[in-house]
């Protein structure tokens, strides 16, 4: 509360206006306490009140507070900046004059500055005091924007910041790539170079190191050498990306490229994934394959190969889930026939029988949804071809006093 | 987030029964908000569910249906009990649930469902996808699952600062306006449409991981010992045996009129639950 009234005062004096602590607390005290108003509303709320009370009209929204950046987590919110300009990108749009990095001892994020706030240009590598600038997000990351109302202060000491990525890159296999937004270095082997299909990218294709291959994006501006296919690299600092299921690396700006002597060789490690089957999907079962590509026939017909005798094979096409993320996996005749248990023969007697394949997959369904898997095998494209499969082992007293533990914390 | 080009499938979240019925609150979200965009359920804790997982004790069954097979369940979890259902557009799931005893163990990944009664009262249900018969590890591997997405979900309530409720118009528009919400802004829009009680969801999940302690520990010291009124999930199945034999015997054999299948549920804990018969019907 003393903390709330001196902040309130503070910016009483600002406005030159005096105003007893007591009056500012026993306002606050029926904000907060009788009404259950939250304390930055409230202080919001008491401080208007006084500037109304003594003639001076509150700015709208000017109740910005000094943060820190890393104390940003919502958008839309009004506050004061001391921080270093750590890196000025192209504006992409014509409403944008400025744009780029700002960062402090706690963090960076980007920052926006409008042609229509009319303000003077900030210099990078210098810094300033912004105030009343308005958060924002996109996609969970935090930005702010300085318009109209917003103004800049030159600093005479400089603000120590951290350097222009906020999350350290980390030397990364590229199996572990399984989440967006993430600041990685690589070790890898450039497998396959594609055309570009945008101005804005200036190489894109494959590479892979001992545990997967990833598809990477060099954007034009990144201004980076070239990569050569066959050739390894180590490349720093590169963000990974998600699209669809699907990971990816994009070399920006701040990202290196070194050539590396060795060779690296491009294998696969097994992706590992843990979930409830929640779903065995059209085309699992007992199948037909054309005799000549493998592929899996749609009522007999081959998308390649027309009208063929089929071969029949039991695979399944299910889906786990973990709560956060799904992941199809295909199951092979072998793995099928073992976790089922039921042999091709079996299911081509039981179709035979009941005169429908469908029921095959009605065996599987009844077998598998609702329990929990965890799978291992070599990630191809949204699928992880399950080399192993198991259930997940039962749940111990001990893994409940762990957990119960953690709960009390929270 | 599912796109046109690139259809991608909703996440099944996992949520205790007694969240699932706290829930009021569902929206349609997407690019536009066509009648094709998906519809979600937001829980107390932030769960943005299109799709649940949720694995219990099928206590009761019933066909509640007139002229086509109309089966509802009741599958009760540490916390509570959560009812499905499921007709004929869920052909499969419908035609399982006929022919399961109960109780069982069962798994269930359904859609919510939200209706209102005339009087007001808010009832959430599951439309059944699937329903499949489960042993009782993967309901203890579903408690444990289900404790642990809670939890993470209450952290993330954690960081919502409450401040955000009465910011400027700009914070509400654009928590409203992005397609896809990230777990912030669903934890963020919680807070401010149900004022969650962390604490409240937390005993809850102390609750059901304390139940889930006390049933291993019973397991381990032999299944006799087991008391009959705690949870009927463990309740000794000599004690269903002449139901089930009636039901394994003639399921189908007179399909029981609506009034009948209702005076047939043993203990519905609250008139609202009954009131449901009409909810899914049309979906």
């Amino acid at each position: 509360m003393k903390e709330l009234v001196d902040q309130i005062q503070a910016r009483l004096r600002d406005q030159k206006v005096t105003v007893e602590d007591v009056d500012i607390e026993s306002r606050l005290k029926k904000l907060i306490l009788d009404f259950r108003v939250s304390e930055s509303e409230a202080r919001r709320s008491v401080l208007n009140y006084f500037l109304k009370e003594h003639g001076i009209i509150p700015q709208a929204r000017v109740s910005s507070e000094k943060v820190k950046v890393g104390e940003i987590k919502e958008a839309g919110r009004w506050v004061d900046l001391e921080v270093k300009v750590l890196d000025l990108w192209e504006p992409a749009s014509a409403a944008i004059s400025q744009t780029g990095l700002v960062g402090d001892s706690t963090g960076s994020m980007k920052f926006v500055k409008w042609v229509k706030s009319d303000l003077p240009n900030i210099e990078l590598g210098k810094s300033y005091l912004l105030k009343r600038v308005v958060t924002d997000e996109f996609q969970g990351r935090y930005s702010v924007k300085l318009n109209r109302t917003s103004q800049i202060e030159p600093l005479d000491r400089d603000v120590e910041a951290k350097p222009a990525v906020s999350k350290a890159a980390q030397l990364t296999q590229v199996v572990e790539i399984n989440e967006p937004g993430l600041w990685v270095d690589l070790r890898v082997k450039v497998s396959q170079l594609w055309e570009a299909n945008s101005e804005s990218i200036s190489q894109s294709g494959l590479v892979g190191d001992e545990t997967g291959t990833i598809k990477f994006v060099k954007w034009a501006k990144a201004d980076l050498p070239e990569l050569v296919e066959g050739k390894s690299y180590s490349l720093k600092n590169l963000v990974t990306d998600e699209f669809q299921g699907r990971f990816s690396v994009k070399l920006n700006r701040t990202s290196q490229i070194e050539p590396l002597d060795v060779d690296i060789e491009i294998g696969s490690v097994a992706a590992e994934f843990s979930g409830a089957l929640v779903d065995v999907q059209k085309g699992s079962g007992l199948i037909k394959r054309c005799p000549v590509c493998k592929r899996s026939l749609a009522k007999g017909v081959c998308s390649d190969h027309g009208k063929v005798d089929g071969t029949y094979d039991l695979r399944i096409k299910a889906v786990l889930d973990n709560g956060h993320r799904v992941q199809d996996v295909l199951i092979n005749r072998e793995t099928t026939e073992r976790l089922v248990d039921l042999t091709l023969d079996e299911a081509k007697q039981m179709a035979m029988e009941a005169l429908d394949h469908e029921i095959v997959r009605s065996v599987i369904e009844g077998k598998l949804v609702g329990r929990y898997y965890s799978v291992t095998g070599p990630r191809v494209d949204r699928y992880i071809l399950v080399e192993s499969i198991s259930e997940l082992a039962p749940v111990l007293t001990s893994d409940v006093d762990g957990l119960l533990a953690s709960a009390e914390v929270v | 987030m599912a796109g046109l080009a690139g259809f991608s499938r909703e996440v099944a979240k996992r949520v205790f029964a007694e969240e699932l019925k706290s829930s009021n609150y569902s929206f349609r979200d997407g690019q536009d908000q066509n009648q094709y965009a998906p519809s979600y359920l937001l829980t107390p804790t932030g769960a943005k569910c299109n799709r649940v997982f949720v694995v219990g004790t099928l206590t009761e069954k019933d066909d509640i249906g007139g002229d086509t097979e109309y089966w509802r369940g009741r599958v009760v979890d540490p916390t509570d009990s959560i009812l499905i259902y499921a007709g004929q557009y869920q052909p499969e799931a419908a035609q399982i649930l006929a022919s399961m005893d109960a109780p069982s163990f069962v798994a269930v990944v359904g859609k919510p469902n939200l209706y209102q009664t005339d009087d007001g009262n808010i009832i959430i249900s599951l439309r059944a996808e699937s329903i499949q018969k489960v042993d009782e590890a993967t309901r203890n591997q579903w408690i444990m699952d289900t404790a642990k997405r809670t939890l993470e979900r209450l952290d993330e309530m954690k960081n919502v600062k409450p401040a955000a409720l009465s910011n400027d118009f700009a914070t509400a528009d654009s928590v409203s306006s992005a397609p896809a919400s990230t777990v912030a802004q669903d934890a963020e829009r919680a807070v401010q449409h149900y004022h969650t009680d962390i604490d409240h969801f937390r005993q809850m999940v102390l609750r059901a991981l304390s139940s889930l302690k006390a049933d291993l520990s019973k397991a381990v010291s032999g299944p006799m010992a087991m008391p009959l009124d705690k949870n009927p999930a463990e309740m000794d199945e000599k004690s269903f045996v002449k139901g089930a034999s009636d039901e394994a015997t003639a399921p189908k054999k007179s399909k029981p009129k609506k009034s009948e299948s209702l005076s047939a549920w043993p203990e519905a804990e609250s008139g609202d639950d009954v009131e449901t018969i009409n909810i899914g019907k049309k979906s």
